[in-house]
C-alpha cells in the first residue's frame, strides 16, 4: 500500500499545485480573468492602472541625471525607481515574468539580428510619443481607460487598429523585399555553460524572485512605504499572468489583421467585463473619486496617440506591458524597445503638457457624464457584442487580414 | 515527440533570433508556396512559438507534428493541409 503518512502527503500536494500554478499551460481566458481581478485591486489600492508612466520615472532619470533635466519639464530630481510607484510596479512585472519563464523552463536570452535592434528602439520611441499624445499606452490609454469608463480608451483603439494595419504592412513588406538575415552564430544553450548548468539553477532563481518580492511589501512597509509595497506585489502577479499565458495586449490588435486570431480579442474583452464592473462598483459606491483614470486626450489626442503607438508596437514586437514580460523572461531586442520608449516619452510628454500641442490633442472626457449609468453599461454591451461578433466574422473570411 | 527525431523535413525555416510575430509571418509566407503534404520545419529562439506555431498551423488546416527542443533553440513539424 502506498504511504499515506501527512508529510508524503502535504509533499505531494505542494509538487501538484507548483506544477499547476508555475509550469501547467494557462490559457488566456484564465490571464483575463486574473488581470481583471488584479486591475480592479490596483484601483482600490492607489490609483486605475498605468504603465507609461514608470517608463517616464526611468527616462527622467537620464534627463535628470545628464543634465538636461529641463527638456523634460523637470525642476528637481526624479523620485528614485525603487520608490515610484508605477517604476516599482513594472520593475516588479519584469521580474514576475523572469521567475515564471525560470519556473516554467522558458527563459532564454537569444541575440537578435542587429536591425532588430534597431526596429525595436525605434518601435520603442514611437511608443513612447504615442503614448504622450494619447496620455496613456496601450495599457493605460486603452485597456485601463476602457475599464474605467474614459472616452479616450474607445479613441485609442481605433488609433491602434489603423497603426497596427500600418506595421503589419511594414513587416510583409520588409519581408518580400529587405528580408532580416538570420545571424550565424549558435544560439546560446543554457544547459552547456561552463561551470554551471543554468537549466537546472533557474527554477530556484524564479521562486526565489517570488519569494523575495513578496517579502519586499514588509520591507517597504517597514520604511511607512505600504502603497508602494503593494504596487511590487501586484506587478509580481500581473507580470505572472502575462507570462504564463502570453497575454500580449499588442496581439489583441495586430493578429486580427496578420493572421485573423482573435483568441486576445476574447480574453481582453471577458477582462474588460470583469475589470469595467469592478470600477462601475468603485466609481459608483464612492469607494474612489470618479475622476481617477479620466486623464485620456479626448480625441485627437488617443486617436493619433493611438496610431503611432500601434505602429511603433507592431515594429518593436511588443507593446508597453508586453515589452515588460518579454523583457522578463530574456527577449534581448524588447530591452532595447524600453530603451528607445524612455529615451523619448520625458520630452514628448513634456512638449504636450507644456506647449499649445496639449489643448490641441484634447481632454479626458468621461462616458459616465455623457451617458449617465443608464445608459453607459448599455453602450458596454454593445461594444463588446460588437467587437466581439466583428472579430469571430473576420476570423472566418479574413476579410480584413493583410494578404501576402 | 520522441519519434519526431526521424522526420524528414522538405523545407527547413531557420528563423532563430527573430522575435513574436516574425516566425508565424514567415511561416505564413513559405506554407503559401508550399504543395500539400510536404512537411515544413521551422527553428526558432522565440519561447511564444511552443503555442504560435501549432495554434496557426490549426488555423490554418494544417497538422501540427510536434517540436523537437535542441541546443538553444526549438524544431516545429508541420504538415500542409490539402
Amino acid at each position: 500500500m502506498e504511504k499515506t503518512s501527512l508529510r508524503s502527503q502535504i509533499g505531494k500536494e505542494i509538487k501538484r499545485g507548483y506544477h499547476f500554478i508555475f509550469i501547467r499551460d494557462m490559457p488566456l481566458w484564465v490571464a483575463g480573468i486574473g488581470i481583471g481581478i488584479l486591475a480592479i485591486l490596483i484601483f482600490l489600492w492607489r490609483y486605475p492602472w498605468g504603465i507609461s508612466s514608470g517608463y517616464g520615472n526611468w527616462g527622467n532619470q537620464l534627463y535628470y541625471y545628464l543634465g538636461i533635466g529641463k527638456l523634460a519639464g523637470l525642476a528637481e530630481a526624479p523620485l528614485t525607481p525603487w520608490i515610484h510607484p508605477v517604476s516599482v510596479m513594472n520593475l516588479a512585472m519584469i521580474f514576475g515574468a523572469t521567475g515564471a519563464s525560470m519556473m516554467k523552463g522558458q527563459f532564454s536570452t537569444y541575440l537578435a539580428p542587429p536591425r532588430e535592434y534597431v526596429k525595436g528602439f525605434i518601435g520603442g520611441a514611437l511608443m513612447g510619443i504615442g503614448s504622450s499624445f494619447a496620455n496613456g499606452c496601450i495599457e493605460g490609454g486603452f485597456y485601463t481607460a476602457v475599464g474605467v469608463f474614459s472616452t479616450g480608451g474607445f479613441m485609442m483603439m481605433i488609433g491602434l487598429a489603423l497603426g497596427s494595419i500600418l506595421g503589419v504592412k511594414y513587416l510583409i513588406w520588409e519581408m518580400l523585399n529587405w528580408p532580416v538575415k538570420i545571424p550565424t552564430q549558435k544560439p546560446l544553450d543554457c544547459k552547456k555553460t561552463p561551470w554551471i548548468n543554468w537549466c537546472k539553477v533557474y527554477p530556484y532563481i524564479g521562486g526565489g524572485i517570488y519569494i523575495l518580492i513578496c517579502l519586499s511589501f514588509y520591507v517597504y512597509s517597514a520604511f511607512d512605504k505600504t502603497v508602494v509595497g503593494g504596487m511590487a506585489f501586484f506587478g509580481l502577479w500581473v507580470g505572472f499572468f502575462m507570462q504564463r499565458s502570453r497575454f500580449c495586449l499588442q496581439r489583441t490588435f495586430r493578429n486580427p489583421f496578420m493572421t485573423g486570431d482573435y483568441e486576445m480579442v476574447k480574453a481582453v474583452i471577458l477582462s474588460l467585463i470583469i475589470y469595467s464592473a469592478g470600477s462601475a462598483v468603485i466609481k459608483y459606491g464612492f469607494f474612489q473619486p470618479e475622476t481617477h483614470g479620466i486623464d485620456h486626450r479626448f480625441w485627437m489626442g488617443s486617436l493619433l496617440g493611438g496610431g503611432i503607438f500601434g505602429l511603433g508596437m507592431v515594429i518593436a514586437g511588443a507593446c508597453a506591458s508586453s515589452g515588460l514580460w518579454r523583457a522578463g523572461e530574456g527577449n534581448t531586442k524588447v530591452w532595447l524597445a524600453i530603451v528607445g520608449f524612455c529615451t523619448v516619452y520625458p520630452f514628448t510628454k513634456n512638449a504636450v503638457k507644456s506647449t499649445a500641442l496639449g489643448p490641441f490633442l484634447g481632454k479626458g472626457v468621461y462616458l459616465v457624464d455623457v451617458l449617465t449609468w443608464t445608459w453607459t453599461p448599455v453602450f458596454y454591451l454593445a461594444f463588446f457584442l460588437a467587437w466581439y461578433f466583428l472579430a469571430v466574422y473576420n476570423e472566418k473570411t479574413e476579410k480584413f487580414v493583410i494578404s501576402l | 515527440m520522441d519519434n519526431l527525431e526521424n522526420v524528414k523535413a522538405d523545407i527547413v525555416l531557420d528563423t532563430r533570433g527573430l522575435s513574436c510575430p516574425m516566425p508565424i509571418l514567415r511561416l505564413k509566407k513559405e506554407m503559401k508556396t508550399t504543395e500539400p503534404g510536404k512537411i515544413v520545419e521551422v527553428w526558432s529562439t522565440d519561447p511564444g512559438s511552443k503555442k504560435d506555431m501549432p495554434d496557426f498551423a490549426k488555423k490554418q488546416g494544417d497538422e501540427f507534428l510536434g517540436y523537437v527542443d535542441e541546443a538553444g533553440y526549438t524544431r516545429y513539424l508541420i504538415k500542409k493541409g490539402g
